[in-house]
């Protein structure tokens, strides 16, 4: 056995040590020293690493990783980016293909008859309850041709409906479960279990926030009290990418984001006091471990935090619009109030240059979202009456102050839904994972086209069929990244978005 | 005759031919490929008629049950492969297949086998496609991208990579092979290894850091809080040579260590509390993993049987309380609370996947999950071996089991119930010897046998039979009341023919009684042991016609459901719904209702007469199952249950004992018997003992979530729908899709990790005799992994020390320390490593041991900084060791230095709350979501969906998957919190309160002892207490009247932010 016998330390070796620290520190890091004694307070934590890389350059050391200091810190994409930002309209429930955006003329043909004279390939299990299948039903909603392309549109979207000419459809979506939280984890994360990082996190990993005085990625959910998405906060997880890169979710009442307002007692004046003193007291041991960048970071992460007090509650006060933008979201609008502000909030945010934002409509499930399980023509009514406004608004407003060349709105759920009916009262429809029909606007995309083709009624994903891997690859790729390189090292393999899998939808790029 | 059985008879029967011709059945499978001249044209037309025909009917018909969602009968059609693999068809003989016969319905089993005959057109069909050659135009399974197999025999090269060799005992490099500086350096074997390394790159390490750095490395490294100032200052000022080893040895006995370490090892078993996916449902008894964590890191376990009770302590020690409650670990991982038939299988299959890669990170650092779709494409593991990890856990589910949590202190409760049940024996038995006669003789004294009531109220009920609306049947029991028999109809009207004697009757008592034959004990006949009695009343048949209705007036029960609809009230009110309903307290006891009457009821002789009770609520077969009827001539009686009528043997004996009393007779034997429950301190004295039994005695007996087989699973939300929570069987798959099966998983292990020519037989453990619940896989796969020999075990050895380093020096030897595989990093010091896996694995697996090595190291001594001085005379200093050691290991890879490390976050907010003074050190049980607790964090309640937004902020786990390294970031929400939360507040006043009433300079100094463990420096001081000083002016400025108590407290949250409380140097 080798020898593991213990020497006692001697107290006089220890204290020697100590006694020297103070007097010996090596000219480079005095330099450094010097140089940050020249910064008054208020420097940015770009500021700081970009002056740290220069430092670094001067004194000819290896390449210094700024994002070690600010994982947050915008980078270079791979490729110049059709977008910079991301706003998800996430139609939470799974909205209905065939009600909304994919018209099926051949369900007037087939309505009433089973779906299995279609299909014999459908199962009672297709859907969530097996016990009340009906038949095939045609919507209950008109469509009329829109816009220059003539795109067919259901009377729900009748704001909507006038800016097809900038929306690329998907009409062949398929995803893997008929059942809420996995296929909303599958839209998220691509993967239909719990734990893995979302796109949010994806994307503000690898191109970091444009913004330092707010989070990069931001997530609102409904604030009429009827619950989250299935699922939770797993839904905006950054799974095992760091924390850092997790969806920062607006709390939907109260103060949006925690700790921004005052303790009891204290004023700005004296919080900055206390904030300079705070810096001075951390410099006995900032000069003890002048190597450790991170120390540097952390004192100035307190003066970022200082500014997001102000930052980020002018960022979420809409009452800085004007009459005409408020109206134009449809803000005091009974119906539409809570998405109006939301979606005018993700304009605000993005151009302050924060990264992604998801807006989810809708809260847990029935009739809490779209997910109509019961009265589809109600429930999408209302909700489509939610939403259609505020988005359409959100087009307009974009385009007109120049920033939907460079913002990605998404409009898509987590599933579709089954052509037939699902008995009830007044008859619902049912999940299907088989077909949904998302829509992409803006930066890098072409408008007025349809991808895709779900097959005669509407149940199956038929041509150029669609996996949510192909949307998150695309969306990658509109963001300036190939999704094959965008990678994670973590227990071993390098984890993507896209798994496996995944193609660039290429005919919906502009 | 299942198909199934039918093939497997079939093959043994072709093998045993095959073997007894001494032909290799492999061999013989061979000659199937034989190719007839014919073959190309035929197959073509067996394709055409496969697509316009054959594919239909086999669509349509056969294949869902049969290689589409369910493989019944081991019989799969979807290809032509599978099909000619059945063994059900023999293309050289067609018409005489076992297939064309049960189709044909010649054999049985008939097919399809819940629908109609196939008709003789598709029979012919099939039949001429099948002497066709059965071709298919292509798969009737969607089959992805062909795997390509591993072949499944591990290379010798691949045996050769480092982290699969067995262990390899190394020397550490001799001392003098070092400069005398650095030699004078080395304290222990580790350092010799550190040494080489430095002394390759030629840069020095740093020398041993003082005294104070160093106590407060060792409390936060082993116990997660910083020492006390006293604690400090005991140190410094202990002369002992060996005291830093003291300190080290008390610190490991601290009850904290583990609660420090289990928080490691929670974040590596993914540990949370809840579902986590749709609802998120608690799970409220699995804390008790967390608590095996801490019990036995404190209790230093061998590592061995720490991993090895993780995985089957339920069969390895079912009697070791701690064992069984280490296997939360297997089930610890998220779950789906609401699935679809679709997701069932898959679901099981995911949780399988959990087990098996949280197994393969944490204990081997190799990602196996991989494996589940494709053999690994870096390291040596089949999909084979993946789908045998996996059968080991086939029967796991979670469950709960009632465990003794302290099984001495059990004892000693129950020798205490012991003895207190005999002393109260013991006080009956004295009274029954000494002052019972006595009493007896005061009691007869007293009573006046002229009396009627004098033997208490109640007259039995003279019941004669009950009829019923709904047709139950009702039988006398002993002691005088009537047990429904059989299932009760939903509604029902019972009538009581009772036979009453002459006298006045003012009241009826209704009791209803419990009894084991009804749902939950009864009383009622309700699936929920609940009864309602809509109404009761009474029916007087004068004759010819003339019935006469009596109703009650006034109403009491011993308890009702509410004092509402299901009051006893209700039975007598208009409404002959509402009434008497004993839930809420009432369920699984005996219930009584005294009714009475407005006026007696006066009968001039013996009478007939029937108790009407109208059982007709909503929810059905709300009828009790045991009633008994009395009366009494008495009003205003306490509802109580109790026989009470007084037999006329007793009264008798009463009478002649009063007349007569000799403590001899037999009069005396009988009055003594009645009269004794009749007395007060009599009854007291047996109720004790009574009580005392029914308590029982105390026991810890717990509910654990445990992982286990053969007990009933957790309730889950598709239980409805049928879900079965586990397969007995796990197939492997292709591609990992449950609708692709090729063929049966056996429980196995990882074959790069078996050696010496063992095979799986060798680590499997028979169950003792007797023992059928679970299968003991789970007992061979945990004596695999811990086999250092021949299994797993050098390598979980080498992980573990890793770890163990890795929260010593901020990384590991192996950086990625949940990955040794070939895509982790290699080893910074292999050799070191090697001798760390050796040294644990011969010292029997001790961690505190490992622990108290790396800490007595030069190397974990050293101080931090990137530039402090080599502490020896210069001219001792080996000029060929360099000075610029940052450009020349930036990343300290080699431990140059000691790293500067920021806590994790709950040592953070263990630190703050412990400098605030609040730190609350109660240890163990149940979690909270409170915010504001004040335990140590260890004891959130860790939700999935609701994580502790302080802890989040600094790095928390998001509790889905292992983690074996935590990020450390640095974000200005941080920051925020520590500035504005409710609880960084609440710190800062805590130890603005702990400072006391001293002057500003003194609190300065004060503050600065109890946060970092050192006395401020002069200007320190000077800039504290100016600003105290200048906060108090602008608080007073503003009205503030506690101005410098405020400033003060501005003062304690200016320090409780610093980087050097929670920054370990």
């Amino acid at each position: 056995m080798p020898n593991t016998r213990f020497r006692g330390l001697s107290p006089t070796s220890i204290h020697s040590a100590a006694a020297h620290q103070d007097s010996s520190s090596s000219p480079t890091l005095w330099t450094r020293r010097q140089w940050l004694g020249k910064t008054g307070c208020g420097v940015g934590v770009l500021a700081l690493a970009n002056m740290l890389l220069e430092e670094n350059v001067l004194l000819g050391k290896e390449a210094f990783d700024a994002s070690k200091l600010d994982p947050l810190l915008a980078k270079p994409s791979h490729f110049p980016a059709k977008a910079k930002h991301v706003i998800w309209i996430f139609v939470n429930g799974g909205p209905s293909q065939v009600d909304t955006w994919d018209y099926k003329p051949g369900l007037e043909k087939w309505n009433g008859k089973s779906i299995k004279e279609f299909d014999g390939g459908f199962e009672n299990t297709t859907g969530f309850f097996k016990n009340s299948v009906g038949g095939l039903m045609q919507s209950p909603f008109k469509f009329s041709p829109q816009g220059e392309c003539g795109k067919m549109v259901s009377e729900i979207f009748p704001n909507l409906g006038k800016h097809v000419d900038k929306m690329a459809f998907i009409h062949s979506g398929h995803t893997e479960s008929n059942n809420h939280s996995p296929a909303l984890f599958a839209m998220n994360t691509g993967m239909a279990r719990m734990g893995f990082p979302c796109v949010g996190s994806w994307v503000t990993y690898g191109l970091g926030s444009e913004s330092r005085n707010l989070p990069g990625f931001v997530v609102m959910s409904d604030p009429k009290g009827r619950g989250l998405p299935k699922g939770h906060a797993a839904n905006w997880s950054s799974g095992f990418l760091p924390g850092v890169f997790q969806g920062t979710h607006l709390k939907p009442s109260g103060p949006a984001i925690d700790n921004l307002e005052l303790p009891a007692g204290m004023t700005a004046a004296s919080q900055r006091q206390q904030l300079d003193l705070l810096k001075q007291m951390n410099q006995t041991f900032l000069e003890r471990q002048a190597a450790e960048t991170e120390l540097t970071a952390r004192i100035e992460s307190f003066e970022l935090a200082y500014r997001m007090q102000v930052a980020a509650p002018e960022a979420f006060n809409i009452q800085l619009e004007s009459a005409e933008t408020l109206s134009l979201y449809g803000v005091d609008h009974p119906e539409c109030d809570h998405f109006a502000r939301q979606c005018l909030t993700a304009r605000r945010l993005v151009e302050r240059g924060v990264r992604f934002v998801q807006i989810y409509s809708g809260g847990m499930e029935n009739q809490r979202s779209w997910d109509g399980h019961s009265d589809i023509k109600g429930n999408h009514a209302q909700f489509a009456g939610e939403t259609d406004q505020p988005v359409a608004a959100l087009l307009q407003d974009l385009a007109q102050r120049g920033l939907l060349d460079e913002t990605l709105v998404i409009w898509c759920g987590e599933f579709g839904r089954l052509p037939v009916a699902q008995l009830s009262d007044k008859p619902g429809r049912d999940h299907n994972p088989h077909c949904f029909t998302a829509w992409l606007a803006g930066g890098g995309v072409k408008g007025g086209t349809s991808f895709g083709e779900s097959d005669e009624v509407g149940f199956k994903a038929a041509v150029d069929k669609v996996h949510v891997n192909d949307l998150h690859a695309t969306i990658l790729h509109l963001l300036g990244m190939d999704h094959l390189k965008l990678t994670f090292r973590y227990n071993g393999r390098d984890f993507r978005l896209t798994d496996v899998a995944g193609k660039v939808l290429q005919p919906l790029l502009a | 005759m299942r198909i199934g059985k039918f093939v497997e008879t079939l093959h043994l029967g072709l093998i045993s031919a095959l073997i007894l011709l001494g032909i290799s059945p492999w061999l013989g499978a061979q000659q199937d490929i034989e190719v007839p001249p014919e073959h190309a044209a035929q197959m073509k037309a067996g394709m055409e008629l496969f697509r316009t025909r054959v594919e239909k009917i086999l669509r349509d018909r056969c294949l869902e049950c049969h290689g589409g969602s369910k493989l019944e009968g081991e019989f799969d059609l979807s290809s032509r492969e599978t099909l000619l693999a059945s063994g059900l068809l023999d293309l050289k003989d067609v018409a005489a297949s076992h297939l064309l016969a049960v189709i044909r319905h010649e054999s049985e089993p008939h097919m399809p086998k819940d629908g109609e005959k196939l008709s003789d057109e598709e029979l012919n069909a099939i039949q001429k496609w099948l002497e066709l050659g059965a071709a298919y135009s292509q798969p009737l399974v969607e089959m992805n991208a062909q795997t390509t197999v591993k072949p499944s025999v591990i290379s010798d090269q691949e045996r050769q990579f480092w982290a699969y060799r067995p262990l390899t005992p190394v020397a550490p490099p001799e001392l003098d092979r070092f400069p005398a500086s650095a030699q004078n350096w080395a304290q222990t074997p580790i350092d010799r290894f550190i040494l080489q390394k430095l002394n390759d790159l030629k840069i020095r390490p740093n020398a041993t850091t003082d005294r104070r750095r160093l106590i407060r490395r060792a409390y936060f490294d082993l116990l997660g809080i910083p020492p006390t100032p006293a604690e400090v200052d005991a140190f410094l000022a202990d002369a002992d040579p060996l005291a830093y080893e003291k300190l080290l040895d008390r610190l490991l006995q601290s009850p904290q260590y583990g609660e420090r370490w289990a928080r490691h090892w929670m974040d590596i078993a993914r540990f949370a509390e809840s579902h986590g996916y749709e609802q998120d449902y608690d799970r409220p008894t699995a804390y008790h993993y967390r608590d095996f964590l801490i019990r036995a890191l404190n209790e230093d376990i061998p590592y061995n049987d720490f991993i090895r009770w993780q995985i089957a302590g339920d069969e390895l020690e079912p009697h070791n309380p701690l064992a069984v409650m280490a296997t939360g670990f297997l089930g610890g991982g998220a779950f789906p609370t609401q699935l679809t038939e679709a997701e069932f299988e898959t679901s099981r299959y995911d949780e399988l996947d959990d087990m098996v890669n949280t197994l393969g990170t944490s204990v081997l650092g190799l990602s196996i999950g991989c494996a589940r779709c494709h053999s690994h494409k870096f390291d040596p593991i089949p999909v084979g071996d993946y789908y045998g990890l996996a059968a080991n856990f086939s029967m796991a589910i979670r469950s709960e089991m009632e465990l003794d949590l302290a099984p001495q202190q059990s004892a000693q409760w129950k020798a205490e119930y012991e003895q207190r049940l005999l002393a109260a024996e013991n006080r009956v038995r004295d009274y029954e010897q000494n002052q019972l006669s006595g009493a007896i003789q005061r009691w007869l004294a007293n009573w006046n046998p002229a009396d009627s009531e004098s033997l208490g109220p109640w007259r039995g009920g003279g019941v004669r039979r009950i009829d019923s609306s709904g047709g139950s049947k009702f039988v006398q029991q002993q002691d005088g009341s009537w047990f429904a028999e059989g299932n009760a109809p939903a509604k029902d009207v019972y009538t009581v023919v009772c036979q009453i004697p002459a006298g006045q009757w003012k009241s009826l008592r209704l009791e209803c009684l419990a009894d084991k034959r009804l749902p939950n004990r009864g009383p009622g006949r309700a699936g929920n042991g609940n009864f309602a009695l809509g109404d009761i009343f009474i029916q007087l048949d004068r004759g010819n016609g003339d019935v006469q209705k009596r109703t009650f007036a006034k109403a009491v029960a011993t308890h009702q459901q509410n004092g509402d609809t299901l009051s006893v009230a209700a039975s007598i009110d208009q409404d002959s719904i509402s009434g008497w309903a004993v839930d809420q307290g009432g369920i699984g006891k005996d219930q009584a209702a005294i009714f009475e009457l407005a006026t007696p009821l006066t009968l001039t002789e013996t009478t007939d007469l029937q108790v009407v009770m109208v059982l007709n609520h909503s929810n059905p077969q709300h009828s009790p199952g045991r009633i008994r009827l009395s009366w009494s001539s008495l009003g205003d009686l306490p509802a109580a249950v109790g026989k009470e009528e007084v037999d006329a043997a007793v009264q008798t004996a009463l009478a002649n004992l009063k007349q007569q009393w000799n403590t001899d007779s037999a009069d005396y034997t009988t009055a003594k018997a009645w009269v004794k429950t009749q007395l007060a301190e009599y009854r007291t004295l047996t109720e004790d003992v009574e009580k005392i039994r029914q308590q029982g005695p105390k026991t810890a007996k717990q509910k654990v979530l445990v992982t286990t087989e053969g007990l009933p699973h957790l309730p889950h939300h598709a239980d409805d729908r049928g879900f079965p929570h586990f397969y007995p069987v796990t197939y492997e798959l292709i591609r990992g899709d449950v609708h692709q099966r090729k063929g049966e998983a056996q429980p196995s292990y990882l074959r790069i990790l078996m050696r010496n020519g063992k095979t799986e037989d060798y680590w499997k453990i028979e169950p003792p005799a007797g023992w059928t619940r679970t299968s003991f896989r789970r007992a061979g796969l945990a004596n695999w992994i811990t086999d250092v020999e021949d299994g797993a075990g050098n390598l979980a050895a080498r992980v573990i020390v890793n770890r163990i380093w890795q929260h010593h020096f901020g990384k590991g030897l192996v950086d990625t320390s949940s990955d040794f595989g070939k895509q982790g990093d290699l080893p910074s010091h292999p050799e070191l490593l090697e001798w760390l896996a050796t040294d644990l694995v011969q010292n029997g697996w001790r961690l505190k041991r490992l622990h108290k090595l790396l800490m007595t190291s030069a190397v974990y001594m050293q101080a931090s900084e990137a530039d402090a001085v080599f502490d020896a005379p210069a001219q001792e200093v080996d000029i060929a060791w360099i000075k610029d050691r940052v450009g020349v290991d930036r990343e300290n890879k080699f431990f140059w230095k000691f790293p500067v490390r920021r806590l994790e976050a709950e040592a953070v907010r263990d630190t703050m709350l412990s400098v605030s003074g609040n730190l609350d050190m109660t240890q163990f049980g149940p979690g909270t979501l409170d915010s504001n607790m004040k335990r140590r964090s260890v004891y959130f309640f860790i939700k999935r969906s609701q994580l502790i937004p302080m802890m989040v902020l600094f790095d928390w786990p998001e509790h889905q998957v292992g983690i074996g390294k935590r990020s450390v970031t640095t974000i200005a929400p941080q920051a925020l919190a520590l500035m504005n939360s409710a609880q960084a507040r609440g710190y800062a006043s805590g130890l603005a309160r702990r400072l006391g009433d001293i002057s500003d300079r003194e609190k300065v100094t004060a503050a600065y002892k109890i946060a970092f463990g050192r006395s401020p420096l002069e200007h320190e001081i000077e800039i504290g207490e100016r600003f105290i000083q200048e906060q108090s002016k602008m608080y007073q400025a503003q009205g503030n009247r506690e101005a410098n108590a405020t400033a003060v407290v501005d003062f304690c949250q200016a320090v409780m932010s610093m980087n050097e409380l929670i920054y370990v140097d």
